[in-house]
């Protein structure tokens, strides 16, 4: 409760309610000292008794109101804090039996107040159902102790009332007698009685009205429901009841809970998230039992991920399959490297952690991280099944392989790891190469596109890879032409492939590229997951550095898959990818706050803790604007690290970052200030 | 069965007429490492906290929304958590009823000048505990295991529903696939 700046325990705090505690005390001791053996005599035996139950009452309510919390909500936690925190406007509406509430953002208590609630300067702490600061018991009065207040002030108008009617009797009674001790001892008790009973009456009175009509003090003073109708009035009688007989709200500061651990343990259940991807799995039943379980959000990255990339250039060779697996191996670790670098940056920390993700992303992240590392040849697999089959559709004259392409597929998808569209594109040519060496022309079915390509950037003598490219991936784009060119195509299936005009079924297979991609992305049906929007970056620059889909029917690009995922890869992901992944990354706010500019006036209008504008949070909405001006993702890095330096917030590089970000700052106090590296 | 470890294998294959790019050495370090992941200890770590608000929409009365917040949707299902918050609500509602038994709290708290307080638990004190228990078995059967956690709105002042979204931090693969693989690659680097 008490903070170094609450009033409540200065010293000239409590002069109010000594003052009145000793007039109570003392003028009743008095009374019946004095007057009460008369009154007992000379009226009745039963006054003492009475004055004496009304006096225990007023004591007893006097007590509860002096040192029962009212009802203080305890500060709001600082990741609670942090969604609420940043560009938050200062008041929130809430309809509360259709009636348009306002919640004002508490500066000091880091919340929004609920209704009703009111932050009390005196005291320093927002007060549930705040009515308001008493300085006769210096406790503040709020939903907890009311009821105890509301008594003492009807008991102690009964008891003064009863004092000064019995005094004046007595009195009255001892005219003559008026300088005698207990004469003027009951005169002095009536005096004091008659002098406070006319504010005590008249404040009873005022709360007697309030309860008629639902309101609280500081609602009353301050106009809220003057006009128009109090939602929180039950109605003259409910509200009498409510005041006497609703049950005690419990005390939520100075608790002690008891904490019994639960374990958080991983691996953790998943619910279905989409109910394709087990039928992918089904179709491949060579899958382990050990990937299944993660069956979920593999395929369910993988499959958001491969946006279907450019086709690679067939892969024949088993030489050449090692040396793609040997280059691919090192941009998975490259692209692992970058993936976890991005995201570690996206989350404001500089250590790789896969922890601190919002739930949505995170388990793409994971996703997409996990099916670097683990055989994710199933959803590859399957992936390359599905791509395989659309392809069958449309070459009838191709048969079925049967199982023969499986294991070609699933040695293909076991080399490679299932590095986005790379491994795709590997997939979908070496098994294609690899059959082709060893079989023949059931294999071109499988991906006969890539034949086409290949084959057209045999016959087109592609150009070799850019220089630019990673030693590995120059090594494989360079051998890919050179496999191509060196390929030698079973001659069946090549005459039989020749049949067709190159450049057609180069386009149809384009298209069934697309659909397939338009299929892969509605069946996810959301925005593009962490890693999928790499893979978007990695799009990018291959769609940059790529020529566009339509001159792929040249065949002048086909080869250049690992290109593709090489250098652009790594450049993207490293520079640009953290600009574009932050876009779609905005992340929702449980809170529903209409996001909007806090005023830098916000700290100054919660005037009422204005004891508490230290705490931190007035001079962060300044500093927002000025750290995010530098706002490029190369300078992401540079930002992070001013975090702590601030006072308060935890950095968030973007808005979208907010919550990935705030995590990973919990451990400041005073944090969390508003949008200061936005 | 990691990918990452089946190269190695192939590695060993045929055909060394290509230029074999082998691993760094750090990545058959890594792939050994997930080889063990069986025996590696999962560990979880606190990805973001999830807030449910509460719902003013009938008063001051104790509800929290029922809305399903979105970035939750892929870690439990709806009708677990909308069943949780239903059943909470319940409590609540029964928590602050103005009937019989408040009446006679009521009454016999004035009557020893509430000194009852001292001795008696009240029924909202009651109902509380009721909570706490509800909510404890709930994380331990439904929202541990999906690597959630529900913090009693009591610990916030009432005001909020925390859940806490954990995150499998990974000395051990899967997802901690990105910190053995960051861990490795930092090595690298």
């Amino acid at each position: 409760m008490s903070t170094s700046g609450a009033d409540s325990l200065k010293p000239s705090a409590f002069i109010p309610v000594c003052t009145a505690a000793c007039l109570l005390f003392g003028s009743t001791s008095l009374f019946f000292v004095f007057t009460c053996p008369w009154l007992a005599v000379s009226i009745s035996p039963a006054v003492p008794p009475c004055c004496a139950v009304i006096f225990l009452f007023v004591l007893a309510n006097f007590t509860m109101a002096t040192f029962m919390d009212a009802g203080v909500l305890p500060i709001a936690n600082e990741d609670e804090d942090k969604e609420e925190d940043f560009r938050a406007p200062l008041y929130k509406n809430v309809d509360v039996k259709g009636v348009q509430v306002r919640m004002k953002w508490c500066g000091s208590c880091h919340f929004y107040r609920p209704p009703r609630c009111s932050h009390c300067s005196v005291c320093d702490h927002c007060v549930e159902d705040f009515d308001h600061h008493c300085p006769w018991v210096n406790n503040c009065i709020g939903r907890r102790n009311y009821r105890y207040f509301f008594m003492f002030l009807l008991s102690l108008t009964v008891h003064i009332t009863a004092v000064l009617t019995f005094g004046l009797l007595y009195i009255l009674n001892h005219r003559e007698e008026l300088w005698e001790l207990h004469c003027t001892v009951t005169l002095v008790v009536v005096s004091i009685s008659g002098l406070f009973l006319i504010p005590v009456l008249g404040l009873t009175g005022f709360h007697l009205y309030l309860v008629f009509r639902g309101r609280t003090t500081n609602e009353q003073v301050t106009g809220k429901f003057q006009g128009g109708v109090n939602p929180f009035s039950r109605g003259c009688c409910k509200n009498l009841e409510y005041l006497v007989c609703s049950p005690i709200s419990p005390k939520y500061t100075g608790r002690s809970f008891k904490k019994t651990t639960v374990h958080v343990q991983p691996p953790f259940l998943r619910p279905e998230i989409d109910r394709q991807m087990p039928l992918k799995l089904k179709d491949n039943g060579i899958q382990s039992k050990d990937v299944s379980k993660k069956v979920g959000f593999i395929t369910l990255s993988d499959t958001s991920q491969i946006k279907p990339p450019p086709p690679l250039p067939p892969k024949p060779d088993h030489g050449l399959l090692k040396s793609h697996l040997a280059a691919l191996d090192s941009m998975l670790t490259l692209a692992s490297e970058q993936q976890t670098n991005s995201r570690s940056q996206e989350r404001s920390r500089g250590s790789p952690v896969a922890g601190i993700q919002p739930g949505h992303d995170t388990s793409q992240s994971q996703a997409s991280l996990h099916t670097n590392t683990i055989a994710g040849s199933l959803p590859l697999s399957s992936l390359t099944l599905n791509s395989r089959s659309l392809t069958l559709k449309h070459n009838s004259h191709h048969g079925n392989k049967g199982s023969n392409p499986q294991p070609g597929i699933m040695s293909a998808t076991n080399l490679f790891p299932n590095h986005n569209s790379l491994s795709y594109d590997n997939l979908m040519s070496s098994p294609d190469l690899h059959m082709l060496s060893q079989r023949g022309g059931a294999t071109m079915s499988c991906h006969p596109h890539f034949m086409t390509l290949a084959s057209d950037g045999s016959l087109v003598q592609r150009p070799p890879p850019p220089h630019a490219y990673s030693p590995v991936f120059m090594g494989v784009a360079r051998q890919s032409p050179h496999i191509s060119s060196r390929d030698v195509p079973p001659p069946s299936a090549a005459a039989r492939y020749d049949n067709f005009s190159k450049t057609i079924m180069a386009s149809i297979h384009e298209r069934r590229d697309i659909e397939e991609r338009d299929r892969m992305l509605r069946l996810h049906g959301r925005p593009q997951p962490l890693f999928g929007v790499e893979m978007g970056i990695y799009d990018i620059p291959s769609r940059r550095s790529l020529p566009p889909d339509n001159i792929r029917q040249t065949g002048s690009r086909g080869p250049t898959p690992p290109a593709y995922g090489s250098r652009e890869f790594l450049m993207s992901t490293g520079i640009l990818g953290y600009g574009i992944r932050s876009s779609p990354l905005s992340s929702s706010s449980t809170s529903s706050l209409t996001r909007g500019p806090r005023t830098s006036t916000s700290p100054l209008q919660t005037s009422s803790s204005s004891s508490l504008q230290t705490k931190g949070r007035t001079s962060s909405p300044l500093l927002g604007p000025a750290d995010r001006q530098p706002q490029p993702l190369p300078t992401f890095t540079a930002t992070l690290p001013r975090k702590p330096s601030l006072s308060s917030a935890p950095s968030y590089a973007t808005y979208a970052t907010t919550k990935r970000s705030s995590l990973s700052y919990g451990s400041e106090k005073d944090s969390p200030t508003a949008g200061t590296l936005k | 069965m990691c990918l990452v470890s089946l190269p190695t294998h192939r590695l060993t294959g045929p055909s060394e007429k290509q230029r074999c790019l082998a691993p760094p050495h750090w990545l058959h370090s890594a792939a050994l490492k997930i080889h063990n992941l069986q025996e590696l200890r999962h560990n979880a770590s606190l990805a973001t906290k999830v807030f449910i608000q509460r719902d003013y929409s009938e008063g001051t009365l104790c509800r929290f929304q029922s809305k399903f917040p979105s970035e939750l949707d892929n870690r439990i299902e709806r009708s677990l958590l909308e069943e949780t918050v239903k059943t909470l609500n319940s409590y609540y509602v029964e928590a602050e009823k103005i009937g019989g038994q408040s009446y006679m709290e009521g009454c016999l708290a004035c009557a020893t000048a509430y000194f009852v307080f001292l001795c008696m638990e009240t029924r909202y004190e009651k109902v509380l505990k009721k909570i706490s228990g509800y909510i404890q078995e709930q994380n331990e059967k439904i929202y541990a295991p999906r690597g959630l956690l529900l913090t009693d709105p009591l610990e916030r002042g009432m005001r909020v529903l925390e859940i806490s979204v954990y995150e499998d931090r990974g000395s051990s693969s899967s997802s901690p696939s990105s910190s053995s693989m960051s861990s490795a690659c930092s090595t690298a680097r």
